[in-house]
């Protein structure tokens, strides 16, 4: 559709690229050049812009590279394509309605975004819910790490060029999309946390077949994983890419995965332990060397340590109620409701003005699949929060791109951007 | 305590140890549920950070998030929160500065390179300015957006929308047209409901005591309470002295019947034809036209 014609060609012999016409990658040459024919004096960068539209970008990411040759000089990540004023509309909604938002933030791990946000409110009520419940939400949101990782490793694979590992993966996604679908009822906008608990209980035939998806699944995981592990290119495309130093680590923020590569055990499930996670046998997998192949394997590392904590939930789950017995804040029954005046008018008042969140600032986060996702909520007292602030993950990560990139060829940009495990939905919000 | 939330180490202490690194540059200390709030001088930020960093015992390594809060009745409507974690001691702590829109906050950029996109965010929605940093261009709203969409003042619904125009083969703004009003619903009365002025709906005014009934005979008025809307409400009463309100709406109604009817259709939006209306014996409308096909 477009032909070369778009491009406008300056009096100076520079082109002059529209911003908008991003669908492929061009090269345009920048402006300090001098003669064409001249000798090899005048060697120029190149600009190239990469994306908005990439299947190697996740999403709608656009990067402005000034390459030397083929070596990565500077990268100017632009995001925000898709800003969609998360954090506006939550300050217009009750806190009920807001949950449903956080499911689109990162829409790869749904629960994970639900659970800082359910937890701000909790702990600004000083709301205690029940073991099954808090249980239940461990359980989940092990398995959404699990899908997680199965959709970010599969296609960091893909990005350096191999084919079958994310194939197989996804079968592993898409078992887990439909035990998601069974508990909740959606396969990715689940709904699914609620300040008090969760929203219902899981039956008794979908938490064995649970138990059977962490019994079954495990090998075809090991078998992908096997595929790519010790393979000779992977590891030429992996290995000492994007060293990040431990002081680099931490000043640019980095969180989760990305900080463990680095050979710093931080995991928030350990260090702050939130809900069961005190109770929960698992390990904190840490990197050695720091580049991407140390942060795919800690990735790789933490999927068994999730299935092992999933199964320790599913033998551990203790019988009980699945939300908090306060009707002020979680709804009645609905058996209850055909019989009880009260609990209708609870039912009524919950979902028309909401319940009330005592004034004040907390700031909650928790270990979700990308690291720290943290949610800052100021409360004024009404049943809207007052301000809502979102710490995606993919903010500080994204950023340190560029002195990531510096000095590696273009071609790698792929593996560091498939290594970070960046999702627009909830870097832009 | 009682909520399932992280846990961090105890924050005993903390308040009394950074109070003694910093000194007077805390104007404020706050702990509430457990999360240690300080509140500095503005233009002490960058020092009070750098002093949490590296003070032995307080070691706050990580700068997590800045976020920004809008307050517009506060002389000064701007806060600015950093968020600070410390991987040694396993605690959090907040950092709270408030400015205008006119002064600027010192960056803190120099002690952490990642506030660089942090303090772009604040500025790009709030529009509060970071002295010292030295790319703070807008981030996540469009290129070449205007105003600061998270401010309270700004509207849910924004000032702009772009499409794609198949005429034009580019994309291009267009003020917002809103298909239907913006609907701010105040689920906080949900008992009273939303207060409308309908026609006629001056007949069922609250009666004052003494007037006729269906008032009831003692006490006070039902009151009811709605917020102030547009159409203000008369206190007088309506009784025999005073029957201003006999005649309300009388007319406006005379004018409304007085209209000409193209001025009616063009209210409701219909679309004007050259078709005549039909009539029965008009030729296109044929009693028994379905039995002749």
């Amino acid at each position: 559709m477009m032909s070369s014609d778009d491009l406008v060609t300056l009096p100076s012999g520079e082109v002059a690229d529209d911003f908008r016409q991003t669908r492929r990658v061009e090269v345009s040459v920048l402006p300090e050049a001098g003669d064409q024919n001249a000798g090899d004096e005048t060697i120029r960068n190149y600009t190239i812009n990469f994306g908005p539209q990439h299947p190697a970008a996740h999403g709608v990411l656009r990067l402005i590279m000034e390459l030397d040759g083929e070596i990565v000089e500077r990268v100017d990540p632009h995001v925000g394509l898709l800003h969609r004023g998360t954090e506006k509309f939550i300050e217009y909604k009750p806190y009920l309605q807001s949950i449903p938002y956080f499911d689109r933030l990162d829409y790869c791990s749904p629960m994970c975004m639900e659970h800082s946000f359910v937890l701000a409110i909790e702990k600004l009520m000083g709301l205690e819910i029940p073991p099954r419940a808090q249980y239940i939400r461990v359980l989940m949101a092990e398995l959404t790490r699990i899908k997680n990782h199965m959709l970010n490793l599969g296609s960091h694979v893909m990005d350096v060029g191999a084919m079958t590992p994310n194939l197989w993966l996804f079968e592993i996604r898409e078992d887990l999309m439909q035990l998601y679908e069974r508990v909740s009822g959606a396969r990715m906008h689940a709904n699914y946390f609620r300040p008090g608990g969760v929203r219902q209980d899981i039956p008794p035939k979908v938490l064995s077949d649970i138990g059977e998806f962490l019994d079954n699944r495990l090998k075809l995981f090991e078998d992908a994983i096997s595929l790519v592990a010790d393979n000779r290119i992977f590891k030429q495309r992996n290995v000492d890419i994007a060293k990040v130093a431990r002081e680099d680590a931490i000043a640019w923020g980095f969180s989760g995965p990305m900080i463990r590569a680095a050979g710093i055990p931080w995991d928030i499930r350990k260090s702050q332990p939130y809900e069961v996670y005190d109770r929960m046998d698992f390990e904190v997998p840490v990197g050695t060397n720091s580049d991407c192949y140390d942060r795919f394997m800690v990735r790789v590392e933490e999927v068994r340590q999730s299935w092992k904590i999933a199964r320790q939930c599913l033998l551990e789950m203790p019988a009980g109620p699945t939300a908090t017995a306060d009707q002020k804040v979680f709804p009645p029954p609905r058996a209850e409701m055909k019989t009880s005046m009260e609990a209708l008018i609870h039912h009524f008042k919950l979902f028309t003005e909401g319940f009330h969140v005592p004034a004040g600032e907390v700031y909650v986060a928790t270990e979700s699949p990308k690291g720290e996702f943290g949610v800052y909520l100021v409360a004024d007292g009404t049943n809207k929060p007052y301000r809502c602030k979102i710490r995606p993950t993919a903010f500080s990560h994204l950023q340190a791109m560029d002195f990531m990139m510096k000095g590696h060829m273009l071609a790698d940009a792929t593996a560091v951007l498939g290594a970070m495990d960046i999702v627009f939905g909830e870097c832009d919000r | 305590m009682a909520s399932s939330a992280p846990r961090t180490l105890s924050n005993d202490g903390v308040i009394e140890a950074a109070q003694a690194a910093l000194g007077d540059l805390v104007v404020d200390t706050k702990d509430h549920v457990g999360e240690i709030t300080l509140t500095v001088r503005r233009e002490g930020v960058a020092e009070v950070c750098r002093l949490l960093r590296d003070t032995p015992g307080l070691e706050y390594q990580q700068l997590m998030e800045i976020a920004g809060v809008d307050y517009p009745d506060r002389p000064e409507r701007f806060e600015v929160n950093y968020h600070l974690l410390s991987l040694t001691r396993n605690r959090r702590i907040r950092v709270k500065v408030t400015t205008d829109e006119r002064t600027p906050v010192p960056t803190v950029t120099t002690l952490w390179p990642v506030a660089g996109w942090l303090e772009r965010e604040v500025f790009d929605l709030f529009g509060v300015t970071f002295a010292g940093n030295a790319d703070l261009r807008r981030i996540l709203t469009d290129y070449g957006f205007e105003g600061h969409p998270l401010r309270k003042d700004f509207p849910l619904t924004g000032y702009v929308e772009m499409r794609y125009s198949e005429t034009e083969k580019r994309v291009v703004y267009e003020p917002v047209e809103l298909a239907q009003d913006f609907r701010a619903f105040d689920f906080l009365t949900t008992w009273n409901g939303p207060e409308y002025r309908l026609p006629g709906d001056e007949k069922a005014e609250p009666e004052a005591p003494g007037a006729y009934s269906p008032a009831p005979a003692t006490g006070a008025a039902p009151k009811v309470e709605a917020a102030a809307g547009p159409g203000k409400r008369e206190n007088k009463p309506y009784t025999s002295e005073n029957e201003d309100r006999k005649t309300a709406g009388a007319k406006e109604a005379r004018a409304e019947a007085r209209k000409p009817n193209e001025a009616k259709q063009a209210e409701v939006g219909g679309v004007k034809t050259d078709m005549p209306e039909p009539t029965p014996d008009s030729p296109n409308v044929t009693r028994d036209s379905g039995e002749a096909q």
